[in-house]
């Protein structure tokens, strides 16, 4: 009985750590990032989504790596739970189709930010 | 004690005679001091003596006597009657485990999964006899003493929705287990149980739905052993463990 | 052993049928309302990238009445989020000695700090040069 455990060393650790990452990102400032960039931005609160400081903003190296960060990140993180729903409501393993789905994002970010 | 009665709903089922499971009613009189169990004695004892469960010390301690009462997994030995008034109290065998005879399951995967994970002292060292008994500062007892109060009562089992919806997956019971050991420090530590940790139906079959620990009739705290351990698996899939001071 | 015919019970909707399950499916689930802000991001910066025209327009439907209501909904699923992250939190560090309870409220409390400090900090981009 012991004999058919599955004793396969997972990978999750690698997927994990993103998932921890981009959850404590989310956790600290999700709030204040939607209500920046959905709310506040959109209804003139604040000039800061207007276009000119936008692109500023993502022009610079160091604006490019916070956009990097919180868009991969929270894409990463929210992946993994997506696919632990499907697991636990629907008895699908989603898990790698939306991993894909994370990396072609994560690499279409990257690309999006470089050519800004 | 004035005496007053209270339905229960137990489901019932013979492998021989039935195909699926069906509820029988049983009316019972009580009194304040009257456990759950002794309701199902109650009912064994002068209503239907073919009632099936499994039972021992009565106080909690044995870890025998779990089933579902009104969907929660409870002890029967230490939930009151006089607490599921007015009922009618639904019982049933513990969730995610197949049912043998009415309440009592088939526990075998538990013990295999327990015995996957070494549950014994794998020692650091070679200890001579004449070197006398193992010491250990209160420190070194705290680290583990919590963990070693679990009675394999199985409730955290029927808690985990990880256990029904994941066959490989090695439960919080045998997790936390895995944990006592590893953190005695008599014992090798993470080495000797690692290859079940890191595996699939190791730590990272846990989704920290934290029943488990809100179950525990013994304050054991499976959620927090099992989720500790993640981070340490963590570390060793990148060879860090050792580096950050995880030692053996 | 063996030879008894036991019978498994189906898992059906297991995640409705007490409190602690709920809010654990309402804990992932806030996952999607996650998932959707990433994209909604993704998509402005490839709207930035297209030029003014296109990032202007952009930033007309965000005002739209649709885009506010998806963007409540997305601010609550991070609400959700947060709080539920930090309820867990405990249960993945070593013991401190701290009642879950303090590790709780403090994680939310510094969220809260750190969300409105993301606030100013996007206030004075906004009014700065």
């Amino acid at each position: 009985m012991v004999g058919d455990l599955a004793m396969k060393r997972s990978n999750e650790p690698f997927f994990w750590l993103l998932f921890g990452a981009g959850g404590m990102v989310a956790a600290l400032i999700g709030a204040g990032l939607v209500l920046t960039t959905g709310l506040l931005g959109p209804l003139g609160a604040t000039r800061a989504m207007d276009y000119a400081r936008a692109y500023a903003f993502a022009a610079h190296p160091l604006g490019k790596l916070v956009l990097f960060g919180v868009v991969a990140l929270i894409l990463w993180h929210s992946v993994h739970r997506m696919g632990e729903v499907l697991h636990d409501a629907a008895h699908v393993s989603a898990a790698i189709p939306l991993r894909v789905v994370a990396a072609l994002a994560t690499v279409a970010c990257g690309w999006l930010l470089l050519s800004i | 004690m004035n005496e007053r009665r209270i339905k229960i709903e137990g489901l019932r089922y013979n492998p021989e005679k039935d195909t699926q499971p069906r509820f029988q009613t049983y009316e019972v009189p009580f009194t304040d001091d009257m456990s759950l169990l002794q309701g199902l004695q109650y009912i064994k004892d002068n209503l239907d003596g073919s009632f099936t469960f499994r039972w021992s010390c009565r106080m909690a301690i044995c870890g025998s006597c779990g089933i579902m009462v009104n969907g929660n997994p409870r002890l029967s030995c230490e939930t009151f009657l006089r607490d599921l008034l007015p009922g009618p109290v639904r019982v049933e065998p513990l969730e995610n485990f197949p049912i043998q005879r009415d309440l009592a399951i088939d526990q075998s995967r538990f013990v295999d999964r327990l015995a996957s994970v070494k549950p014994y002292i794998v020692p650091a060292r070679e200890k001579p006899l004449a070197e006398g008994p193992h010491k250990q500062t209160p420190g070194e007892l705290a680290a583990y003493y919590q963990y070693s109060q679990c009675i394999n009562c199985l409730l955290c089992y029927a808690a985990c929705p990880q256990v029904g919806l994941n066959p490989n997956f090695v439960g919080p019971a045998a997790l936390t287990l895995l944990h006592r050991y590893n953190a005695d420090s008599r014992d090798v530590g993470w080495s000797a149980r690692a290859e079940v940790a890191n595996s699939e139906g190791g730590v990272w079959g846990c989704t920290l739905v934290g029943y488990c620990s809100q179950v525990c009739p013994k304050g054991v705290d499976p959620a927090h052993a099992v989720n500790q351990n993640k981070a340490t698996s963590a570390l060793d899939y990148f060879g860090l463990r050792a580096l950050l001071g995880g030692g053996r | 052993m063996s030879e008894i015919r036991t019978y498994r019970r189906p898992m059906g909707r297991w995640w409705t049928k007490n409190p602690t399950y709920r809010r654990y499916m309402a804990r992932e689930a806030s996952s999607f309302l996650l998932f959707a802000y990433a994209l909604t991001l993704l998509y402005g910066l490839w709207r930035l990238s297209q030029g003014q025209a296109a990032y202007e327009g952009w930033l007309a439907w965000l005002a739209s009445p649709f885009a506010i209501f998806l963007h409540l909904l997305m601010l609550l699923g991070m609400i959700v989020h947060t709080v539920t992250w930090f309820e867990v939190a405990p249960k993945t560090m070593p013991k401190t000695g701290l009642p879950e309870r303090a590790i709780t409220l403090g994680g939310v409390a510094a969220a809260a700090f750190a969300s409105l400090v993301v606030v100013a900090l996007a206030a004075w981009w906004g009014t700065s040069r």
